[in-house]
C-alpha cells in the first residue's frame, strides 16, 4: 500500500513535469537542437520566431553565424518603430533549394501580418550539419555606416489658420485645395472591377485628399461606391501627382455603364520634409518567380521614417495608367540609408507595361 | 342628408388623414431652367428637392408640436434662429399651428459659381390652421409665396433664409 | 395607387375644412373688419385701429414673433418696433365672439449689412473669369433686402491701378466675375454699400511652370542637378514647396526624387553608374532632358 502510494505520486509528478516541459516549448526546443534535416531546423527556428522567443531562437543558430543577439532580434523583429515591430509571423513556407551531406540552402517565405495587410519576407537560409544536428546559419545583415553628422532641415512647412466658428456666414475663409483627376481607367479583373488613374494637386498649398468612385448602371442608378483607402498618397504637396486605385470586388465590368469620380481635398498642415529618393528601380522576377518592381528607398532627411509605403503606377505605350500596386516596407528608413523594396506586378500587366512611376508615402511617429 | 353624413364622416376621419399626411414628405417640384450663373447638377437638384421638403416637414412638426429640436437638421443661420424663436413664443402664448402641405412649385433663381448659395422662390399651396389651445382661431387655405436662400452643409443643404412675400413678387 | 391615395386625402381635407368654416360661421356673431397697413418697414412701429366694444384677444403671428394679449375693442392697438423686425408676412387676429383676421407685409429696412463671398482664395494669374464676387444685401435686422440696391466693388491689385465697378442687386444678390491679373500677389476686393464695407483678400499665385530647365554638374561619382528659377509663363516665380520631380535612367534602372522648390529652385543629387539620361518635371509640365557621362 505504502509503496503503491509512492509509485503513484512519483508517476504523477513525472507526468506533471512532462506537461510543463511540453508547455514551455520543450518539444520545439528538442526539435531545434536535434533537427535531423535542414527543413526541420528552419521550421523549428520559425516556430521560435513566431513565439517571439528570440533568445531561444538565437541560441539554436549555428555558431558560425556572425551575428549577435541584438542584431539578430532587430533583423527579425524590426526596430525603430518600423512596420515589422507591429507585425507578427503568421506562416513560414519552407522549400529546400539544394543540399549536400553537410550543407543545404532552404528558401523560407515568411508571411507577416500587420495592420496594413500581410507582408512577405523571402530569404534563402544556409543550413549546416554538425554531427547529427542541422542548424541555421543566420546571415549578418548589411548595415550601412552613415557617419555622424548634422543635417539641417530648412524645407517649407505649412500651417493653417481657418475661420473662427463665431464669425458670421459670409466672412472670409481659406478655400480647400484644388485637385484634379488627370486620368481614370476602368479595368476588368477576373473577380472585380478596378479603377486606376492619377490625381494632381494643382494648388499652391498641401492637400489631404481621398478619391471615391461610383459605378453607375445603364439607367444611371448607382451600382456600387468605393474609395481609394490606402491606395493613394493622401497628402499631396503643391503640383504633386499621386496614382490611385479603387477596387470593386465581385463586380463584373459588363454591369457598369459609366463611372462617377469624386476627389475631395482638405487643407491640412504639412511639411515638405522628408524627401525620399527612389533609386535603381527595375522590373525583375523575384525568388518566387513573380514579377516585381524593385528598387531602393533613401531617406534624404535627418529623421527616421518609421513606416514607408511605395505606390507604383504602370503605363502602357500610350501613357495610359494600366495598373497601380503598392507595398509597405517593414523596415524603418533611417537617414541616408538605402532600404530595398519590391512591389508585385500581375503577369498580364507586366507583359504590356512600358513605363512606371513610383512615389513614397511616409509615416513617422513624431512629426516636427 | 348625404352631404351632412359625408361631413360627419369626414370630420371623424380628418385627424387620421392629417396624421398620415404628416408622415410623408411634402411634394416639391423644382424648375431650374435657365439657372445662372452656375447651372445645377442633377445630384444637386435632387438634394435641393429632398432637403427643402425635409425643411417644410420639420417646420410643420415644430409649429404643431411647439418643439424645435428637429429644426437644426434642416435650417441654419437666420432662418433657424427665427423659427426657434417663433416656436418658443407661440408655445408661451398657448398657440400652435397646423400646416397641411399641398405641395410646392419651386423655381431656382440664382446659384453662385462656387456653389455656396442658391436662391429660390416657392409657390406653396398650404392650409394653415392656427389654434389657441384647442380652439381654432384661423384657417387659411391659399397659395403662399416664399423667397428662400439655401446653403450647402457637410452632407446636406440647409435653409438659411425663408421669407414669405406677397404673391406679386417673382 | 399612391396618387389616388393622395387625391383621397386631399378630398377629405377639403370637405373637412368646409365643415370647419361652416362651424365657425353658423351661429356666431359677425366679426368686424381689421384695418392694417398693406406693408410696413422692418423695425417701424405702427398702430391698428379696432371697432366695436368689449374685450377681445389680440394676436400677431409673424415669422419669428408671436403676440397674444387682451385688448379693448374700439381702441388703437400699438405695434412696437421690436415686434416687426423680421421681414415677411404677418397675420393679425382679433377674437371676441368671432375672429377677424388680416395680413400685412413687413419689408426689409434700408440696406445696412453685406455678406460678401470672394472665390477662390487662391487663383492662378492671367486666368479669365477666374474670380467670383457675390454679395448679399441685408438690413440691420439681417433681412434680405429684395429691393434693388447699388453695390460698389473696389478692386486693388498688388501692383497697378485699382478699379471700381457698380452693380445693382437683384432680389438681394449682386455678383460679378473678373479676370486675375498677370502678377502674383494679394488682391483686395471691397464690397461697399453706404457705410457698410466688406474687404476680402485673395492670393494670385503663379500658374503652371513654363520653360522648366535644369543643369547637371558632375561631382565625382555623382551629378548635382539644379533647376533655373522655376517660373510660370508670365515670369512669376512658383512658390517654395512646389514639388519638382527628377528622374534618372541608367543601367541600374530608374531613379526618381520628388523634391520641393527652395528659394525658387529645386535641387537634388544622383549617384552615377555609367551613362545616364535625366529628365525633370513639375506637375504635368515636362522640362528639359540631359545626358550625363556622355555629352551635356
Amino acid at each position: 500500500m505504502k509503496w503503491g502510494l509512492v509509485a503513484a505520486i512519483t508517476a504523477l509528478t513525472a507526468f506533471l513535469v512532462g506537461i510543463a516541459w511540453v508547455q514551455s516549448g520543450g518539444i520545439a526546443q528538442h526539435a531545434m537542437f536535434s533537427a535531423g534535416n535542414p527543413e526541420e531546423a528552419v521550421q523549428a527556428l520559425m516556430s521560435e520566431i513566431q513565439a517571439r522567443d528570440y533568445p531561444r531562437a538565437y541560441s539554436a543558430l549555428d555558431p558560425s553565424s556572425d551575428i549577435d543577439l541584438e542584431t539578430f532580434t532587430q533583423d527579425v523583429a524590426g526596430s525603430d518603430s518600423s512596420l515589422r515591430t507591429y507585425s507578427s509571423l503568421q506562416t513560414a513556407d519552407i522549400s529546400p533549394l539544394h543540399a549536400t551531406a553537410d550543407e543545404a540552402v532552404v528558401r523560407v517565405r515568411m508571411t507577416w501580418s500587420s495592420a496594413v495587410g500581410s507582408i512577405d519576407d523571402v530569404r534563402d537560409l544556409h543550413v549546416r550539419r554538425e554531427g547529427s544536428v542541422w542548424r541555421v546559419v543566420w546571415p549578418k545583415p548589411a548595415v550601412q555606416n552613415v557617419p555622424p553628422q548634422v543635417v539641417s532641415v530648412n524645407y517649407l512647412r505649412w500651417e493653417v489658420i481657418g475661420r473662427n466658428r463665431s464669425q458670421a456666414w459670409g466672412s472670409q475663409d481659406v478655400d480647400s485645395p484644388k485637385v484634379r483627376i488627370t486620368s481614370m481607367n476602368a479595368i476588368a479583373r477576373p473577380d472585380r472591377v478596378v479603377i486606376v488613374g492619377e490625381v494632381e494637386n494643382e494648388d499652391t498649398v498641401p492637400a489631404y485628399l481621398n478619391v471615391n468612385a461610383t459605378l453607375l448602371k445603364a439607367d444611371g442608378s448607382p451600382l456600387e461606391e468605393e474609395g481609394s483607402f490606402d491606395m493613394i498618397s493622401h497628402v499631396l504637396l503643391p503640383k504633386q501627382v499621386s496614382p490611385y486605385r479603387i477596387d470593386f470586388p465581385g463586380i463584373q465590368i459588363a454591369a457598369v455603364k459609366s463611372v462617377r469620380m469624386d476627389a475631395r481635398a482638405l487643407l491640412v498642415p504639412a511639411s515638405a520634409d522628408p524627401v525620399i529618393a527612389v533609386s535603381d528601380q527595375q522590373i525583375v522576377k523575384d525568388g518566387l518567380n513573380r514579377n516585381v518592381l524593385k528598387g531602393e528607398l533613401v531617406n534624404q532627411s535627418g529623421r527616421p521614417v518609421n513606416i514607408a509605403q511605395v505606390l507604383a503606377a504602370y503605363y502602357d505605350n500610350s501613357g495610359k495608367v494600366i495598373w497601380v500596386s503598392d507595398g509597405y516596407v517593414d523596415q524603418a528608413l533611417m537617414p541616408q540609408v538605402a532600404v530595398p523594396f519590391a512591389v508585385d506586378i500581375p503577369d498580364d500587366i507586366a507583359a504590356k507595361l512600358k513605363n512606371y512611376r513610383v512615389i513614397v508615402n511616409h509615416y513617422s511617429r513624431t512629426s516636427s | 342628408m348625404r352631404t351632412l353624413l359625408a361631413i360627419v364622416a369626414f370630420t371623424i376621419c380628418w385627424p387620421w388623414a392629417l396624421t398620415a399626411n404628416a408622415q410623408e414628405l411634402p411634394q416639391v417640384h423644382l424648375n431650374a431652367e435657365g439657372l445662372a450663373p452656375r447651372p445645377i447638377e442633377q445630384l444637386t437638384g435632387s438634394s435641393i428637392v429632398r432637403y427643402y421638403a425635409l425643411a417644410w416637414q420639420a417646420m410643420g412638426q415644430a409649429l404643431e408640436s411647439n418643439l424645435s429640436n428637429g429644426v437644426g437638421d434642416a435650417f441654419t443661420g437666420f432662418a433657424k434662429e427665427r423659427l426657434v424663436r417663433r416656436v418658443a413664443e407661440q408655445a408661451q402664448a398657448g398657440l400652435h399651428v397646423r400646416i397641411v402641405d399641398h405641395g410646392h412649385q419651386v423655381k431656382a433663381l440664382f446659384y453662385s459659381t462656387d456653389g455656396t448659395a442658391m436662391q429660390l422662390t416657392d409657390r406653396a399651396e398650404l392650409e394653415i390652421q392656427t389654434f389657441d389651445g384647442n380652439k381654432l382661431i384661423s384657417t387659411d387655405n391659399s397659395a403662399h409665396t416664399y423667397m428662400i436662400l439655401m446653403t450647402p452643409g457637410a452632407d446636406r443643404w440647409y435653409v438659411r433664409d425663408l421669407e414669405e412675400v406677397p404673391a406679386a413678387r417673382p | 395607387m399612391a396618387h389616388r391615395h393622395r387625391n383621397f386625402h386631399r378630398s377629405l381635407n377639403r370637405v373637412a375644412q368646409l365643415a370647419a368654416m361652416l362651424w365657425v360661421v353658423m351661429g356666431m356673431a359677425m366679426a368686424d373688419d381689421l384695418h392694417v397697413p398693406a406693408s410696413v418697414e422692418a423695425g417701424q412701429a405702427f398702430s391698428i385701429p379696432t371697432e366695436g366694444s368689449g374685450q377681445a384677444t389680440f394676436y400677431v403671428i409673424g415669422p419669428d414673433h408671436v403676440i397674444k394679449r387682451g385688448v379693448n375693442l374700439g381702441s388703437e392697438i400699438q405695434i412696437q418696433a421690436a415686434d416687426v423686425t423680421a421681414a415677411g408676412m404677418y397675420q393679425v387676429l382679433v377674437c371676441s365672439q368671432a375672429c377677424s383676421s388680416a395680413r400685412f407685409e413687413v419689408k426689409a429696412a434700408q440696406p445696412a449689412k453685406l455678406s460678401f463671398f470672394l472665390h477662390p482664395s487662391r487663383v492662378p494669374v492671367s486666368t479669365p473669369d477666374s474670380i467670383d464676387a457675390t454679395t448679399l444685401v441685408f438690413d440691420r435686422y439681417w433681412n434680405l433686402v429684395l429691393a434693388p440696391a447699388a453695390v460698389d466693388f473696389h478692386i486693388t491689385p498688388a501692383t497697378g491701378a485699382g478699379t471700381s465697378r457698380k452693380l445693382e442687386s437683384h432680389n438681394g444678390i449682386a455678383w460679378m466675375r473678373m479676370d486675375s491679373t498677370a502678377h502674383e500677389g494679394p488682391v483686395q476686393v471691397t464690397a461697399a454699400l453706404g457705410s457698410a464695407q466688406e474687404p476680402r483678400v485673395i492670393q494670385q499665385v503663379a500658374a503652371e511652370a513654363c520653360g522648366l530647365r535644369m543643369k547637371a554638374v558632375p561631382s565625382g561619382k555623382s551629378v548635382v542637378l539644379e533647376t533655373d528659377p522655376v517660373r510660370d509663363c508670365s515670369g512669376n516665380p512658383l512658390p517654395d514647396g512646389t514639388v519638382v520631380s527628377f528622374t534618372k535612367v541608367d543601367e541600374a534602372g530608374k531613379s526618381t526624387v520628388d523634391t520641393p522648390i527652395k528659394k525658387g529652385v529645386a535641387r537634388t543629387q544622383f549617384d552615377l553608374k555609367g551613362p545616364a539620361h535625366i529628365s525633370v518635371a513639375c506637375g504635368v509640365v515636362l522640362g528639359n532632358e540631359v545626358a550625363v557621362n556622355g555629352k551635356l
